[in-house]
């Protein structure tokens, strides 16, 4: 039984969206744990064969990434059209990205002819074609959840995985470029987001939520993407 | 019908005089330098003042964890307003008891010497206290029985002794591989504590209403980060103490000793946050109104990435709220939320309509424990 509520909760505040996107984010990094592939990057007991599946799998997230944040950008109303700018100088930010991971991907010794290819693996069709649905709705601010999810994931995570990846395969810095700039762009993560939040856009109807849910799906089908490295 | 269910009394054992510091050493025994050094500087970190042992200097038992429990519930009972015969369940805790078999309620029942009564026996780590807290707590609320003891008591010097190191001598081990067993080594030590409970509220003394007891293991995904029985072989494998050829040989090859993981340790505190974030929304807690923080734990080891999580998503107790006895009477692990609870007691004038928050980590293998209690 639980106690009497004290006072009327405010689901909507940003203070209880960022409360969940949080501890969504935390299960998120700890389920990460657990994908046989991190496991190995974190064990030291990664391949180069590894590797360069995981540099050719990001970049194809990091492609779609810009474009789909563009694609959002065109879906924002007039009355946002701050966070519009926003959205707009995010995706020009990384559109590019993918060419710091295809450098990755030649320093480390992996194989030209394999940069043609950009084929999405199961999992990442699958959070590809959801991502852009949502990016395809008027106001899509949802998405807002499945930025913090992914880019937690660089924030926090990469620095780690650079470290561990560089080490297990004897590599130069210059070969684990995209995991370390990822970890040194630390832009305050949280800061921008609770911003973005007190826009307004928590009195569209049922934002709220749909956050959340966006960033629970975000997190469910990265795994899957993570999952399903090399299968497609 | 609600049942409300109350923490009448509670009660506290700590064995001898508290034990500075540089006095440790004298009670614990040395190992060598190396080990010596580590221990200052996990003292640094652990900000552990004082604590108290049930080994005299030269290391003889003065007490077993049982007697220790019974003598905690015999100081609850002495400040309660019922007969000691009212009580008829027993629920006791502990991380490792004085022996494998039978189990700790037995013993401690045994030493107190009561009337015959149900009894229940918790063995994990920390959050073991929680586990017999909250079984007191809905025997009573289901009508089982008016008066209940939860327990916790643990004697983990003794297994510091340097007997229990033999065999590792030579080590030529790194700093880290000897951070498992010294972090532990320089942080825990002796105690007991005991809380009543009764489903009324006492008379003429504060009483403290149980809201909820909230505890969850995260298990699935984690291995053992604070564990003994067992030691990791080269490949990563462990094998339990009682699948060596004999116990002399596991506990040759360190298998006894009580080891700390790090790397799970700093996984851990994630996921103890997430699950607290969680909890503030599903159990309705407004953080910003908890009169006193109890954690098991310093908000020192907080660190500032975690601070700044909490501040942002309204979750964060103000610091001033924190309430701890790490730093006088050490960590005795099961036995400390116990023992905290009883010093706030003692020492703050509680009055009615405040709340208790208490929080329970335990590095065992991932579990985490929140209560909430009102001032009555």
């Amino acid at each position: 039984m639980l106690p009497e509520r004290t006072s009327p909760r405010d689901e909507d505040s940003p203070q209880a969206v960022l409360r969940g996107l949080s501890s969504i984010w935390l299960d998120f990094e700890s389920q990460v744990h657990h994908i046989p592939i991190v496991r190995r990057v974190i064990e030291r007991r990664i391949r180069l064969a590894d590797y360069h599946e995981l540099l050719l799998n990001h970049r194809a997230q990091v492609m779609n990434g810009a474009l789909w944040i563009a694609r959002a950008a065109s879906n924002i109303g007039h009355e946002f059209a701050e966070l519009r700018s926003r959205f707009i100088r995010h995706a020009a930010t990384e559109h590019r990205d993918y060419l710091m991971l295809e450098e990755d991907y030649l320093k480390s010794g992996g194989d030209p002819a394999g940069l043609a290819r950009h084929e999405l693996n199961i999992g990442s069709e699958a959070l590809s074609a959801w991502i852009f649905h949502r990016a395809d709705q008027p106001n899509p601010f949802d998405l807002l959840g499945a930025m913090y999810i992914i880019e937690g994931l660089g924030k926090r995570v990469a620095a780690q995985w650079a470290e561990h990846v560089q080490s297990a395969l004897r590599l130069e810095a210059q070969a684990v470029s995209f995991y370390l700039y990822h970890a040194k762009a630390d832009e305050d993560h949280l800061g921008e987001l609770e911003e973005a939040l007190r826009c307004g856009i928590l009195n569209l109807p049922r934002m709220a939520p749909r956050i959340l849910k966006t960033a629970r799906v975000t997190a469910r089908l990265y795994r899957l993407q993570l999952e399903e490295i090399g299968s497609y | 019908m609600d049942r409300s269910v109350y923490i009448t009394s509670t009660g506290a054992f700590l064995p001898g005089k508290p034990v500075p510091n540089e006095e440790m050493e004298q009670y614990i025994g040395e190992l060598n330098d190396r080990r010596s050094r580590l221990g200052r500087f996990v003292l640094r970190q652990n900000g552990i003042k004082t604590r108290h042992y049930a080994l005299t200097p030269d290391g003889v038992h003065l007490h077993s964890s049982a007697d220790m429990a019974a003598r905690a519930i015999r100081d609850a009972l002495s400040r309660s307003e019922i007969a000691a015969e009212r009580l008829s369940f027993l629920a006791a805790a502990t991380t490792q008891g004085d022996l494998l078999v039978p189990g700790f309620a037995s013993a401690v029942h045994g030493e107190l010497g009561l009337r015959p009564m149900e009894i229940a026996s918790f063995q994990s780590v920390c959050a073991s206290s929680m586990m017999a807290f909250k079984s007191v707590y809905l025997q009573l609320k289901a009508g089982e029985h008016d008066c209940g003891v939860a327990c916790a008591a643990e004697f983990s010097s003794r297994f510091f002794r340097p007997g229990f190191y033999a065999g590792r001598e030579q080590e030529g081990e790194d700093s880290s591989a000897l951070m498992e067993t010294e972090f532990l080594r320089w942080t825990l030590s002796d105690g007991a504590g005991a809380w009543l409970l009764e489903t009324r509220p006492n008379e003429g003394r504060r009483s403290l209403r149980v809201e909820w007891i909230d505890l969850c293991s995260y298990a699935d995904r984690f291995d053992p980060c604070m564990y003994a029985g067992t030691s990791r072989n080269r490949a990563g494998e462990r094998k339990p103490w009682s699948h060596y050829d004999s116990p002399a040989l596991a506990a040759q090859q360190g298998a006894v000793v009580l080891k700390q993981d790090f790397d799970l340790l700093y996984r851990m505190f994630p996921v103890w946050a997430k699950h607290y974030l969680e909890l503030v929304d599903r159990r309705r807690l407004r953080p910003g109104a908890i009169d006193h923080f109890l954690a098991h734990y310093s908000s020192h080891s907080l660190r500032g990435e975690m601070v700044k999580l909490l501040a942002k998503t309204g979750a964060m107790v103000p610091e001033a709220r924190w309430f701890t006895n790490l730093y006088s009477q050490g960590n005795t692990g099961a036995a400390s939320i116990l023992l905290m609870l009883h010093q706030l007691i003692e020492e703050r004038d509680l009055q009615p309509g405040q709340q208790v928050l208490g929080f329970i980590p335990e590095s065992g293998r991932c579990v985490i424990a929140f209560m909430l209690l009102t001032v009555v």
